[in-house]
């Protein structure tokens, strides 16, 4: 209960944050814009060389795929890497450890709060703007979607927590860690299908997309597509495997890393 | 691999503090004072040895603890820096797990307190050091703690902020009857804060005393302050273990190292070179006294 009250009174200072703060807004907005719009006029144009498919997939279903992909980027989940090498490198780690609080839900939290106001804004702004512009393909409308999609947008969201929050824990040992960020980050960006829609990978690395934590992080750009109605059992299953996992190594890698918090400057 | 080194940051620290009590920890830099800060609250684990806090076990109970303690860390905020410092307040009465009644009543209770009526509806990042120093401390009295750690909590702040600071400290300590655990280098923390001090070095603690005794304890040096009778014109060489401080053609200071010479014999080697219309023998301040310590203990090893 204590910890549910906690969340819910982060969630609420960060919003507040955010609405009298409203920049990071405007630049979440400005970053989607011109990423994913760039990316969709470009998609747009290929498709229409292609006669209008690519794979069997057309120009509506990519533009959703790619558009999930970014919408669930503006959460800034993966900002958590770097949120606890900083705690890390300053010392501060220490202040949110004298706390009665567990460290990793707070940071977790903390995370989810930074971004859930321009996530929110941004994906219904979007939404709108995509369906008068390019409609809405058949699979969204049917009534699994909605649920299906939320399911594995939470497991995404935990999933990527945990993915992310493994490499800041790096930084208890390696200090630096831009460097596993990075090749961690762009896996994630190129088989959760941010540069190329999923439907568009070659088989072996659509496999690599599926079974893969990096992959499965991102299966939110794979509800739009037909092949999600029959599988999503299965792609939800394997984003449950990953969370069990990966929490299990999360959770042994902060038991560990807790005595060897460093005294930074004293 | 980087070559490593294995650092014993504090070796046998053993001391008990009482409730109420105001203790300043000090020591110079890297002696283990802010190491065993964060043993005291969970943060760090000795590698031997047991620490026992109202009861509790850091290692084991750090969470539980936490409800017990507050801490301040004067180079790290703690506080909402978009928001304003009732939003921070509000923030850690939740993190505490304290009804919204009582958080409500608390913050009253701070703000009056603290006087931080003037500056509460501002966003923290607007205050000054001063008011955010305040502002801290108040945050981390939310739940009142039975003890609060404060590392270094007047570093940066002016003469009047540092007094500001102490003044409430003593009110705390007064009103509530809490704890005060205090490391810093600024002596004016340790004499106008404290009643007893743990002196630390090398990771070992060399001296735990009543603050007052702290100068009695550790002067092997007087100050004898001679007003010249008319003018000083000439400044003659000085006995063995007496040393010029200062020349003035209207008053010499010298220092008297009481181990090699006594006051007495010292007074009278002085009378005898000098003609004087006054005399002042007193102690070195206490910034020199703890530095002496620092350096005996220093020579030492």
């Amino acid at each position: 209960m204590k910890e549910i009250r906690l969340a819910i009174k982060i969630l609420k200072t960060l919003v507040k944050d955010r609405i009298q703060y409203p920049d990071r807004l405007v630049v979440d907005t400005i970053g989607i814009i011109a990423r994913c719009g760039i990316l969709l006029i470009l998609y747009s144009y290929v498709f229409k060389l292609s006669n209008g498919a690519i794979n069997g997939t057309t120009f509506l279903f990519a533009a959703w795929s790619i558009f999930f992909y970014f919408s669930f980027s503006v959460l800034r989940l993966r900002d958590i890497s770097r949120e606890i090498m900083k705690d890390i490198q300053t010392g501060n780690v220490e202040v949110l450890l004298s706390k009665p609080i567990s460290y990793l839900s707070y940071r977790m939290w903390w995370q989810v709060g930074s971004g859930i106001y321009s996530f929110v804004v941004i994906t219904l702004l979007a939404v709108v703007t995509l369906f008068f512009s390019i409609g809405l393909p058949s699979t969204m409308t049917i009534s699994i979607f909605l649920p299906t999609l939320l399911l594995t947008f939470f497991c995404g969201v935990i999933l990527s927590l945990f993915l992310y929050t493994m490499v800041g824990l790096l930084s208890f040992w390696i200090e630096d860690i831009n460097p596993v960020f990075w090749i961690v980050d762009k896996a994630v960006m190129i088989l959760g299908g941010s540069y190329l829609p999923v439907a568009l990978f070659p088989a072996f690395m659509f496999k690599i997309a599926l079974w893969s934590p990096f992959g499965a992080s991102q299966f939110v750009t794979h509800t739009v597509y037909k092949t999600w109605q029959t599988n999503w059992y299965q792609l939800v299953g394997i984003q449950l495997f990953w969370i069990v996992l990966l929490g299990l190594v999360v959770y042994f890698m902060f038991e560990s890393a807790k005595k060897k918090v460093s005294v930074n400057g004293g | 691999m980087p070559e490593t080194k294995e650092i014993v940051a504090v070796n046998d620290i053993s001391f008990s503090v009482k409730r109420g009590e105001r203790i300043a920890f000090i020591g110079p830099n890297g002696a283990g004072k802010s190491t065993t800060i964060k043993m005291l609250t969970g943060i760090l684990f000795p590698t031997s040895g047991t620490v026992n806090i109202l009861g509790f076990d850091p290692t084991k109970d750090r969470k539980k603890l936490a409800y017990q303690i507050g801490t301040v860390f004067g180079q790290r905020s703690q506080l909402l820096p978009n928001l304003p410092l009732t939003d921070s307040l509000e923030f850690f009465g939740v993190m505490y797990d304290m009804p919204e009644k009582e958080i409500k009543k608390r913050i009253v209770e701070l703000v009056e307190l603290f006087d931080l009526s003037s500056f509460i509806a501002q966003p923290v990042r607007k205050l000054s050091l001063g008011q955010r120093m305040r502002a801290e401390v108040a945050a981390s009295l939310i739940h009142k703690p039975k003890i609060i750690l404060l590392d270094e909590p007047t570093i940066g702040l002016d003469v009047v902020a540092k007094k500001s600071l102490r003044d409430l400290l003593l009110k705390i300590n007064k009103e509530e009857n809490t704890t005060i655990f205090l490391t810093s280098h600024d002596v004016g923390d340790i004499e106008s804060l404290c009643d007893r001090t743990i002196v630390i070095n090398h990771g070992v603690v060399i001296r735990d005393l009543p603050t007052q005794d702290l100068a009695k304890t550790f002067v092997y040096e007087k100050y004898i302050d001679l007003v010249a009778l008319s003018n000083f014109n000439n400044f003659p060489e000085l006995p063995e273990g007496i040393r010029y401080s200062s020349k003035d053609k209207n008053k010499v200071t010298v220092v008297v190292d009481i181990n090699k010479i006594n006051v007495q014999e010292s007074l009278k080697k002085l009378l005898y070179l000098f003609e004087v219309e006054d005399i002042d023998v007193y102690n070195a301040n206490l910034e020199t006294v703890i530095r002496h310590i620092y350096e005996r203990d220093s020579t030492r090893n």
